[in-house]
């Protein structure tokens, strides 16, 4: 039966069983339903063992992925990438010694960091200060400074980072995460979106829904700390009928007489599959509602993310302690979740582009925005490494930081920057990554990649993390409308520099 | 030659596929080493004795090229395994092997490092300088391949899709053709069909598969009662004939198209003017419009239609995808992202077109050739140019076809006739002079006065930014009031100058907005008196010509500043450049006093330019004066004076006839309510960034081919056409010069309805099987080429084809065929000895249980509760609450009342969001409107559960389920649970059941029940 892997899906004319519909449309359903309804058959039975944990292509140094997602683009050269150059020639016309296309015209003179750097760590890797709690953990960090993304349009450029395509309707990378490796706790999603906590950014689900690939590998939004935070986990507040003793007898009631009904319909495990999906369902009513619960932490544990100060209130304009609760919270609640069997977690910063500022896009000044917003993201990053590290998950769990795009070295309207699409940072962590190194240089200014002919992509990216998690990026496939998609489309080289 | 050893003997890696009988291997260059020969003397030695092509060439090609250009890949299209692709391929470079010309064959170039990009092979060793050499010298020789050493590959045109339909008779085994088929191929297997369904299985089938509703209980009493041989049909006919037919089918065909009302990427803006289509797809199923006129109406409805509102409603079809808002309207055409969003837009319309009538997926040859269907690049590109010069775009029409018809003509000698008045003008205008110009001037630029000085003409003119080479830039002029005062609104005076011919609205701002603060930096505190059209997007600000532009407020919303500046985030065109410029501005206190009278202005740059333009102009009280009424006629009446002083007599009458008729025109069509819109492929006539073609007449957009899709690197100009690989007509479209745009989707349209089109007709007919058994004849019905699926059935999906083809194309018809034939009504058995022969059900030896769309479960939800609303047409109701409309719209489901009975219509009327689909439909596997679905996901997970247990929408309607029971049924709680049970699964509950039931809802209530039943399997599924 080796055609039941997902990646090796078989030709489209190949008549679909049963038993292959479950692979394509409930494999997120999990190992025990499926086991459950397939019990009763042994052949079947031996190679759906431990479909939790479905076979990987190559031994696994990574479980689970983080993805930090810093939307509206955030500014290479005023966190992570220095560039001494601008120091010294800060406030002189730019020049870029070719003709530069910029989104918004943004070529005014230099800018330089809006922050100092210093060294931090063993590996004395120069930090801006409005991220210096990074400084703590930053020799487990590997850095990419020579990313270079396709257009320098906010919609595209998050559907490339997100999705690996510039268009709407492909699934994004937690999306081919949970279909290829499946679930480790079927009581919770497999792949949770935390989303910034002002709302969506620019595409909204698109950036994380399954497209093609079966509902359940969709992420699911979860707001923590709010009064409902995932949608439709508890009944709707105009259902006051329902009580906790009635849900109870309602499960035995419904499952007694779907039993019967299926009883006369032999052979059509989707029936049975259904009758499953409620009991998990309830399993998650109870499953989720304690993953959530930040409360349970100890003192010195909301002390590490600094969510020991109880719930507050916040000026009007954006601030840096408020970013900073916000993104430690969904920081500490992805631990949870993580620690809870969740496969991949997408920690979003920043609303979409509008006015005022509420996200990473900064034309008019990057100080405003890119200060709070920095800062609050830097506390709460630093807190869940130096968490997941301490409790021995960074071992197995890769963090990605990453962005939408860079920012231009020039100035826009004297404080602000423009887009650059041409170069900007991610950085890594954990999941077998090599800690304290750097792969890949901007050029002089920031501006494009040192070596123009060998830059990082996304798709070197994807690769990576399929590759630590044990699957080969060109043989995780889907067909869909006559072609065999890929996270990485025909793209992608496992980057090796950075793997311990 | 130090680099290898040039004895190289390793085996081909790759292998070929015909070299089962592969020579003993000895290298050419072995050979003539051991004849004593070596070096650069090789290449001059050769003609005598020739490289053999098998023994000494084919292991170099094995060893370093088949892996991509051979049997398994087919980098660029190109392969060195087949002689006819190696000797005439090549894409850009083709031929890639010259015959006689070694060295400067490109193949050679590319395994000898020398072209930039196609250094050859671009992974692993590189080819040794005694292969290269081997290589050149057999090119030399006149590259002699001989045809048994060429691998096979199959005719790409020899692929069942692209055949004609067959001419194919039923087996005589039944009197149902499609039965007669089935049982043919059943047979065959050791297959026999499954008896027919019971009465009340087949009501639910056919009411879910004709209406997406279920029966009535009544509705199936009826009918299991009704003995008659014909109660059957006689239903079917029912259900064809009821609205609902179409509600039903047209949500199919809208999956297809990826029909949505917003826009979908960054800035999901909503379309409000696209559900006339969806509507037009309605009322195309309800009144069984024949197909060929479908396809065509939505390709060229405007064209070969033109009087006819279904004519443009249909165009609905081109722009039903997503467009990408901010690469059109923040981004000119002039840049690459510009260039490439346009690119995609017309790509989204290519692959829509052809993958919904023609089942191919020609997006794929956007790259390169197709590498499995015989797509050349160019055929995509033609197609390109049938769409090129269409935008996506509200169009006016009128939903009446007389008034429509009407309206047409109107608007067509309307156009006549100005150019008629203009053929006529020009020359007298010529004669007219410098006199003539300089009275238009006047009546175009009023003179300005000091208003200290009446009547004395001022050079003032007002404030002028410094000159930017693009818009795109953001600039800004503030007044200081000198205290913090309550501000009221502001007035942007408009300025005039004749440089470059501009005149009134000389450099009036294209996007800006009016801020008041106490910082002079405009950190802190900035409170908004005005924001349009800020630099996050919306579409330009008209030029207001001579009138000042006053913002709102004034209401005590307490806008408070010292300082207020205008912003401007879009820069006028002056000539080649851009700035801004501002004759006056105006602050107004609550006692409507000007507050910025005479008060210092800064400004982020300034040109300072004499008297005429500082930034001290712009509180200075100067201004342009508008003209009084009289003099503006006083000076046209001179102005017509010197036009017609040359002329003659029956010129001067021809021109008053044509102004007379033109003036007629126009009263006639402001008589006219104002037009109808629907949003459709059109010709944009816009501002700003996205401009459309309309304004240069409407003209396609010039169209290369471009190599690996990149918009950077234009290749040949192509014009329009379709396919290739289908020979029944020319592929190139031959219009002539003078052709409207029009004409190119017209003969797309024509093309595509030909009867002698193979795809056109198997492609709908498959589809139509699909919705009623669950699974097509093609189980791809987007991709009918070599990566799709091949039928299961080919004889019974070509008479079906030739049959609804010759038939006139009536979907009614097929519909009939389909649900009356004995495969249709069997029985979903179980049948263990069938399923191991078939266990997919491809040959139907029984019905497939189907899971209920989305769609087709929420309407069930209503109808069951009793509150489903068949109120038809119209604008899509909403079950979300918008926030922030100016920028990108948040759709907040959460926020909206499940109690709203808007929201209880059939989804089909949904308003369809792309960036926040609705999330109770999409757990339930809704289609997404940002793809082209041709078949739904079937998913069952723990969320659905969730989303069917909990959502507002189920919590809800269970509570009006268990209302309606209560006041069907009385007193009689018993009664009331099997009227719920008969609403919602079509029977009555065991007894058994029913005393579960009974005791559940004595305990939990009857809403707990209603919630109860429509979660159940049986709800769900119907057989």
């Amino acid at each position: 039966m080796a055609h039941d892997s997902p990646f090796h899906r078989p030709a489209a004319t190949r008549p679909i069983s049963r038993r292959d519909f479950l692979w394509q449309s409930g494999g997120g359903l999990g190992g025990l339903a499926l086991a459950a309804m397939l019990g009763h058959d042994r052949a079947l039975a031996a190679d759906v063992s431990a479909p939790a944990s479905r076979p990987v292509h190559h031994p696994a140094k990574a479980k689970r992925v983080v993805q930090f997602f810093m939307a509206g683009a955030a500014s290479h050269i005023d966190l992570f990438d220095y560039k001494p150059e601008l120091i010294k020639r800060h406030g002189q016309p730019s020049d870029f010694g070719e003709p530069v296309e910029a989104f918004q015209n943004g070529l005014g003179p230099w800018l330089r960091p809006i922050w100092d750097f210093q060294p931090y760590g063993q590996s004395g890797k120069m930090l801006s200060e409005v991220v210096a709690p990074l400084g703590g953990v930053v020799d487990d960090l590997a850095f990419v400074h020579n990313m270079v993304g396709k257009s320098g349009v906010h919609s595209a450029a998050t559907l490339l980072q997100s999705t690996g395509f510039q268009l709407p309707g492909f699934p994004g990378a937690g999306c081919w995460v949970s279909y290829g490796l499946g679930s480790l706790n079927e009581n919770l999603p497999t792949f949770v979106v935390l989303p910034d906590h002002r709302g969506f950014a620019s595409n909204g689900v698109k950036n994380w829904d399954a497209a093609f690939l079966p509902s359940q590998h969709s992420g699911t939004i979860i707001f923590p700390g709010t009064e409902a935070p995932v949608a439709d986990l508890f009944p709707h507040a105009s259902g006051k009928f329902i009580t906790p003793r009635g849900e109870a007898a309602a499960h035995r009631l419904m499952a007694d007489l779907n039993r019967q009904h299926s009883a006369a319909r032999e052979g059509d495990q989707r029936l049975d599959a259904r009758i499953r999906s409620y009991e998990l369902a309830a399993r998650m009513q109870l499953a989720a509602p304690e993953a959530l619960n930040l409360k349970a932490e100890p003192a010195h544990v909301l002390k590490l993310y600094g969510l020991d100060g109880g719930p507050q209130t916040w000026p009007k304009e954006i601030n840096a302690d408020e970013e900073a609760f916000h993104f430690s919270q969904k920081c500490l609640a992805a631990r949870r979740l993580l620690e809870r069997g969740v496969r991949f977690v997408q920690i979003w910063s920043g609303n979409d582009n509008s006015f005022p500022r509420r996200n990473w896009d900064s034309h008019e000044n990057v100080q405003r925005d890119h200060g709070p917003l920095a800062l609050g993201m830097a506390r709460g990053a630093a807190a869940f490494i130096k968490d997941l590290k301490q409790r021995g998950l960074l071992e197995d769990t890769l963090i990605l930081w990453t962005t939408e795009f860079g920012r231009m070295p020039s100035s826009q309207g004297g404080k602000g920057r423009d887009h650059n699409p041409f170069v900007f940072t991610n950085w890594l962590c954990g999941g077998g990554i090599k800690g304290g190194t750097t792969h890949g240089e901007s050029d002089l200014w920031g501006y494009k990649p040192l070596d123009r002919t060998n830059p990082t992509t996304v798709y070197d990216i994807h690769a990576t993390i399929l590759h630590q998690l044990g699957l080969d990026h060109t043989r995780l496939t889907f067909r869909h409308n006559g072609i065999d998609r890929r996270l990485t489309d025909v793209h992608g080289h496992v980057i090796k520099n950075i793997l311990a | 030659m130090t680099n290898r050893p040039p004895l190289v003997s390793a085996p081909a890696s790759g292998g070929l596929q015909t070299c089962a009988a592969r020579p003993p291997f000895v290298s050419w260059a072995a050979k003539k080493l051991a004849a004593g020969l070596v070096g650069t003397a090789l290449t001059s030695a050769l003609a005598a004795t020739a490289p053999n092509f098998v023994s000494d060439v084919r292991p170099i090609f094995a060893k370093h090229c088949v892996e991509c250009h051979g049997p398994e890949k087919q980098k660029s299209g190109y392969r060195l395994d087949v002689k006819a692709i190696a000797l005439t391929g090549g894409e850009g470079s083709a031929p890639n092997i010259v015959p006689g010309q070694g060295a400067t064959s490109p193949l050679v170039k590319y395994i000898k490092r020398e072209v930039e990009d196609m250094k050859m092979p671009p992974k692993g060793d590189p080819l040794s300088p005694a292969e290269i050499a081997t290589i050149a010298a057999w090119i030399d020789a006149g590259a002699v391949w001989p045809d048994s050493a060429s691998a096979a590959v199959a005719d790409p045109l020899d692929w069942w899709s692209l055949k004609p339909i067959a001419s194919v008779t039923p087996p005589a085994s039944a009197a149902n053709p499609i039965d007669a088929f089935i049982r043919a191929k059943l047979a065959t297997n050791g297959l026999t069909p499954s008896p027919s369904a019971d009465a009340r299985t087949l009501i639910r089938r056919l009411y879910f598969d004709l209406t997406g509703l279920p029966p009535t209980p009544e509705e199936i009493a009826g009918f299991v009662a009704d003995q008659a041989p014909d109660a059957y049909a006689r239903l079917v006919e029912k259900l064809l004939a009821s609205p609902r037919y179409g509600e039903r089918w047209a949500r199919h065909w809208l999956d297809v198209v990826h029909y949505g009302d917003t826009h979908g990427y960054d800035k999901d803006k909503l379309r409000p003017n696209a559900w006339p289509y969806r509507d037009y797809v309605v009322r195309a199923f309800n009144s069984d419009k024949p197909y060929a006129r479908f396809v065509q109406e939505q390709i060229a409805g405007d064209v070969l239609f033109p009087d006819s509102a279904d004519g443009i409603e249909a165009l609905g079809f081109i722009s039903a995808g997503p467009w990408d808002f901010i690469g059109h309207a923040e981004v000119p055409e002039s840049k690459t992202d510009g260039k490439i969003a346009r690119h995609l837009d017309r790509d989204d319309m290519v692959a829509n077109t052809i993958g919904t009538f023609s089942s191919l997926t020609v997006h794929c040859a956007q790259c390169h050739n197709h590498k499995f269907d015989p797509i050349p690049a160019e055929d995509y590109y033609n197609l390109q140019a049938v769409f090129a010069a269409l935008d996506r775009t509200d169009r006016e029409y009128y939903r009446d076809d007389a008034r429509h018809a009407r309206f047409q003509a109107l608007r067509r000698v309307q156009r006549e006739t100005a150019a008629a008045l203009a053929a006529l003008e020009a020359p007298l205008r010529a004669q007219a002079g410098e006199a003539y110009a300089e009275i238009t001037r006047r009546l175009e630029l009023p003179p300005q006065t000091d208003p200290a000085e009446p009547g004395k003409p001022s050079p003032s003119r007002g404030y002028h930014s410094a000159l930017s080479s693009t818009p795109d830039v953001t600039k800004w002029v503030q007044v200081d009031l000198g205290e913090s005062i309550e501000i009221n609104r502001a007035t942007l005076v408009p300025a005039h100058d004749t440089f470059n011919g501009i005149g009134a609205g000389f450099g009036f701002p294209v996007r800006f907005k009016v801020e008041a603060s106490d910082d002079p930096e405009f950190q802190t505190g900035v409170k908004l008196l005005w924001q349009r059209y800020d630099q996050t997007f919306m579409a330009d600000f008209p030029n207001p010509g001579r009138d000042a532009f006053t913002t709102g407020g004034g209401t005590g919303d307490g806008i408070i500043g010292r300082y207020v500046r205008v912003t401007v985030t879009k820069l006028a065109p002056r000539k080649d450049d851009y700035m801004f410029a501002l004759a006056e501005l105006r602050v107004t206190d609550r006692a409507g006093k000007n507050v910025a009278a005479g008060r210092p202005v800064s400004a982020l740059d300034t040109i300072e330019s004499g008297e005429r333009w500082r930034k001290s102009n712009l509180t200075d009280g100067i201004a342009p004066a508008a003209l009084s009424a009289e003099e503006k006629a006083e000076l046209e009446r001179a102005r017509d004076a010197l036009l017609l002083g040359s002329a003659d007599e029956p010129t001067k009458s021809r021109r008053a006839a044509l102004l007379a008729e033109s003036s007629r025109i126009a009263a006639e069509l402001k008589s006219l309510p104002k037009p109808d819109l629907v949003y459709a492929g059109g010709i944009h006539t816009g501002s700003g960034t996205f401009k459309g073609t309309g304004a240069a007449g409407g003209h396609p957009r010039p169209i290369h081919l471009l190599a690996r899709g990149q918009v950077t690197t234009p290749g040949k100009l192509v014009g329009p056409g379709t396919l290739s690989a289908l020979q029944f007509a020319p592929a190139r479209f031959d219009l002539p010069a003078d052709a409207g745009e029009g004409q190119r989707r017209a003969a797309l349209a024509h093309w595509l309805t030909d009867p002698k089109n193979p795809l056109t007709w198997r492609s709908i007919v498959n589809r139509v099987w699909q919705y009623h058994f669950g699974r097509g004849l093609v189980d791809t019905p987007n991709d009918f080429g070599r990566n799709g699926g091949q039928p299961s059935h080919p004889e019974l999906l070509d008479w079906l084809a030739a049959d609804f083809r010759d038939s006139g194309g009536s979907f009614k018809s097929l519909h009939r065929r389909i649900v009356m034939s004995a495969t249709y009504r069997q029985a979903v058995t179980a049948n263990p000895a069938a399923e191991k022969i078939d266990s997919g059900n491809t040959l139907l030896w029984r019905q497939n249980r189907r899971k209920l769309e989305a769609e087709a479960l929420r309407d069930a939800v209503l109808a069951v509760s009793g509150k489903l609303d068949l109120t038809m047409g119209g604008p899509g109701w909403q079950d979300f609450v918008i926030e922030r409309p100016e920028h990108s719209p948040h759709f907040k489901y959460e926020l909206a009342n499940p109690e709203d009975p808007k929201t209880w219509r059939r989804s089909i009327y949904r308003f369809v969001v792309r960036s926040q689909t609705q999330p109770w439909m999409t757990s339930m596997d809704c289609a997404d409107p940002s793809m082209r679905v041709d078949k739904r996901n079937e998913s069952l997970s723990p969320l659905q559960a969730l989303a069917m247990l909990n959502n507002g929408f189920i919590v809800s309607q269970a509570q009006h389920l268990a209302a309606r029971v209560r006041a069907e049924r009385p007193d009689d709680l018993p009664a009331q649970i099997a009227r719920a049970h008969a609403l919602a699964l079509g029977r009555a509950p065991e007894p058994a059941a029913l005393a579960q039931l009974v005791a559940f809802a004595e305990a939990e209530g009857l809403p707990a029940l209603g919630r109860l039943i429509l979660n159940l399997n049986e709800f769900t599924f119907v057989d």
